[in-house]
């Protein structure tokens, strides 16, 4: 047990000294019934892949949630409704075709506590096993960066849409899982624009 | 599983050529992008010749540059580039200048391919804007002759056809009605014949055929054919070889399109202004030259259209002037005799410079050697009033100054004109200043290189004149570059109220003055303002980079006017109103001021410092 902590210890030591710029990075989004991860079920999930900083719309995916069982009020933002539904896959599928990822990217989100915290109780469930090399987390850094010139965080300061905006990246509209994935994934690459500012970037610093 | 990036193909489609095309092509270009954040640091990463991408600007600002460093265009959101090199498989020539980072998306060469053949708009769009931006970028005359272009580019007439069974009086009505010499037969669009007017006489006339006959029966079946993007070379190709004059165009569909004739082919040789000058130079009568003067107007506007570099359009005028000037002095001695003496035919301001536009007037002069006798000086007065009235007849107009070598105070002896320029030089009031910008850009035109050069080396002697130079500082200095203590443009005002700026008379002169200065000083005897500067490099009077500098300026504010011979706002001529430029380009325009007004206090301060 221990010999198995240590080992994982020394291999995320080794990773974090890693060039983060050549890095393969899976970034996830998640549309949800509700924010907590006991009562509120995953609607759909999608994902977009990141090579040496280039985002590849051809491995990007979108999947519903089939067995998503009440829907409430959550159709206001993310647009789902119960017919979608049925054209959706099983969420053992879902989560399959995901952890396949696991081994040789980096998870990436916009508030990981969220969306993390859903997919990990959703792998219990499923009795998948998961072993994430990383979790960097887009609104993390974005609420260091802040700190660290000194700013006041006001409510709205971290949302996806207020972080891209101090990137001058387009403004984009609706809640959508694999547009949200986009935007996250977008954001990342500014990010590390501007921390490495044209030069090396380690993991460590993105954490 | 993947049609949901709405947000990417929202975008997508609003952009040309996807906004014409089937969702579908916008589907599978969104379905094999690359998106990235182009960056100052990246972008050597993703411009590689090795693999050629497309690039669409989602957002950032970047400016594309030549291999020689110059801004071709500004790039921003919604355009493409990278395209060349995937249409030509040559290596990237450009590379960007990254102002403002943000997202680009890429598709790679087998996507581009694949758009390519699916989608004949796509294909087009990409290849069209190829070609306009190799024209725009820089007009290689010499390697772009006429007959590498296109087919499509000369081919102006419609498609006149009829069926095989109409008849042949029906034919010869129809080539009547649309005055063409031969007419084409079609059968659902595609060519079955071609009839001209030879046949309808050597197969019908001839034969005693009967028009009622159906003209399938005397057409010529399967002919020849090009297609409408071959080379033009090719169509003169097949017409030599197999002695034809008249070639249907098709166009990928083997769906006829028109026919082009030989004559187009001549006419298209015609254009060419080289072809033009060599012309001129061998005409034989004075009706001939103004025949082929005629054609300079139109020639220019359809060469204008092809290149941005102005100064190659008035060392073309400038040219064409000589040509004409040079032909009118061989014509009047063929016609009067051979001149008795040796004499040089100059030039002055803008035709000397060479920067004549369309609307230049005459500014010749005729030097003549010392002691001529009353006949011989009769011989030049009739060879100068030839000249000049006959290329007024040209369409040059007559100066309004009477710089011309018509008028006696133009056609001198060399001792005369000295004494002349001497006048000026010793006693340099306004108006010996402003004689002295127009007569001290002069060129040889015909006649004697010997007796030229003996004149100005004798001019450079009695223009080396400490005070004479600071009198043309201080004159300079006194004419402002339209630029506050701010970096705010000074528009000046007409009498309408139009604010504007006058990119001639406070840009393109001021730097031609100081240029004139500097070559005096330096004793270069050129005219022309760019020969002037690579002149001066040579000198240790301005440093490299002041000559660079003046250079750019010369060749923004010079390509600027251009433009504003089409402006639609009714300002005087030469002038801009600064609030209808571009925000780069009113960002040059200050810059260049900038630039201009160092060099006029450095020109005041190195030559005028006494008088001050």
């Amino acid at each position: 047990m221990v010999k198995r902590w240590l080992s994982r210890y020394f291999a995320r030591k080794q990773l974090l000294a890693q060039n983060a710029l050549v890095q393969r990075y899976i970034v996830i989004d998640l549309e949800l019934t509700g924010f907590d991860p006991k009562q509120h079920e995953i609607v759909s999930i999608a994902w977009v892949l990141i090579e040496n900083q280039c985002i590849k719309l051809s491995q990007a995916q979108h999947a519903i949630n089939k067995d998503v069982l009440r829907l409430e009020q959550s159709p206001v933002y993310h647009g789902i409704a119960q017919q979608d539904v049925a054209t959706g896959q099983s969420l053992a599928a879902i989560l399959a075709k995901l952890s396949a990822h696991f081994s040789d990217a980096i998870l990436v989100f916009h508030n990981a506590t969220l969306d993390w915290g859903f997919l990990k109780q959703a792998f219990q469930a499923h009795n998948i096993d998961v072993q994430p090399l990383l979790i960097i987390d887009t609104f993390q850094i974005e609420k260091k960066r802040l700190h660290q010139q000194g700013q006041e965080i006001g409510l709205d300061d971290l949302t996806l849409g207020a972080c891209r905006a101090r990137y001058e990246l387009p403004h984009y509209g609706c809640h959508h899982a694999l547009t949200d994935a986009m935007a996250t994934a977008e954001l990342l690459l500014a990010q590390c624009h501007q921390i490495s500012g044209g030069k090396k970037l380690k993991l460590a610093a993105l954490l | 599983m993947n049609s949901e990036q709405q947000e990417v193909a929202q975008f997508v489609l609003a952009q040309t050529p996807f906004s014409h095309l089937e969702h579908s092509a916008t589907d599978y270009f969104v379905k094999h992008l690359d998106v990235i954040y182009l960056t100052r640091e990246n972008q050597t990463q993703w411009l590689q010749s090795e693999s050629p991408k497309l690039f669409l600007i989602r957002s950032g600002l970047y400016d594309l540059v030549d291999a020689k460093g110059d801004v071709i265009t500004r790039l921003a959101q919604g355009d493409y580039f990278g395209f060349p090199s995937l249409l030509t498989g040559e290596a990237i020539q450009n590379r960007l200048a990254v102002q403002k980072e943000g997202i680009v998306y890429m598709l790679n060469q087998d996507a581009f391919d694949y758009l390519r053949r699916e989608y004949k708009p796509f294909e087009q769009y990409f290849v069209r804007a190829h070609a306009n931006r190799l024209l725009s970028s820089h007009y290689k005359s010499q390697n772009n002759s006429w007959s590498e272009r296109k087919i499509s580019e000369l081919m102006s007439r419609k498609a006149v056809s009829l069926s095989p069974d109409a008849s042949i009086r029906q034919a010869a009505k129809k080539m009547k009605e649309h005055g063409v010499s031969s007419i084409m037969v079609t059968e659902y669009e595609r060519l079955v014949g071609v009839v001209t007017d030879r046949d309808l006489r050597n197969r019908v006339l001839a034969d005693e055929v009967d028009p009622k006959e159906a003209v399938s029966t005397i057409m010529s079946a399967k002919p020849k054919f090009i297609f409408e993007n071959n080379r033009v070379f090719s169509a003169l190709h097949l017409m030599l070889k197999h002695n034809i004059h008249h070639l249907p165009v098709l166009d990928e569909h083997h769906k006829a399109l028109g026919m082009i004739t030989s004559t187009d082919l001549l006419r298209q040789q015609k254009s060419d202004p080289v072809q033009l000058i060599g012309r001129i130079y061998k005409s034989h009568s004075v009706t001939d030259l103004k025949r082929y003067a005629a054609e300079i107007p139109g020639l220019l506007r359809s060469f204008s259209h092809n290149i941005d570099d102005i100064s190659l359009i008035g060392k073309l005028l400038s040219g064409l002037t000589d040509a004409l000037t040079s032909r009118l002095i061989y014509l009047f001695q063929e016609e009067c005799g051979a001149a008795p003496t040796s004499f040089s035919f100059i030039c002055f301001g803008s035709q000397a410079r060479e920067e004549q536009t369309l609307h230049s007037d005459q500014d010749n002069g005729l030097l003549l050697p010392d002691d001529l006798s009353e006949q011989h000086q009769d011989y030049y007065r009739r060879m100068g009033e030839f000249v000049c009235e006959q290329l007024v007849e040209c369409g040059i107009r007559r100066c309004p100054g009477n710089i011309m070598a018509s008028s006696e105070l133009c056609r001198m002896s060399i001792s005369d004109w000295c004494e002349k320029f001497f006048a000026w030089i010793k006693s340099p009031t306004p108006e010996a200043m402003l004689n002295c910008k127009i007569f001290f850009d002069l060129r040889f035109i015909e006649g004697s290189t010997a007796l030229y050069t003996a004149f100005c080396e004798q001019l450079t002697r009695i223009s080396r004149n400490e005070l004479f130079y600071a009198a043309m500082a201080t004159d300079i200095k006194s004419n402002s570059v339209p630029i506050g203590l701010f970096n705010q443009f000074k528009l000046e005002k007409d009498a309408k109220q139009h604010k504007y700026i006058d990119l001639k008379k406070r840009g393109v002169v001021i730097i031609n003055d100081i240029v004139r200065l500097y070559a005096l000083k330096a004793g270069i005897r050129r005219a022309n303002t760019q020969e002037r500067l690579d002149a001066l490099l040579k000198h240790s009077l301005l440093s490299d980079h002041d000559v660079y500098n003046l250079k750019d300026c010369w060749r923004f504010l010079t390509q600027l006017r251009l433009r504003t011979q089409i402006n639609e706002e009714g300002l005087p001529s030469n002038c801009i109103n600064p609030d209808k430029l571009s925000s780069l380009e009113r960002h040059q325009l200050k810059e260049a001021f900038y630039l201009l007004k160092l060099a006029q206090q450095a020109a005041a301060f190195k030559f005028a410092r006494g008088s001050l």
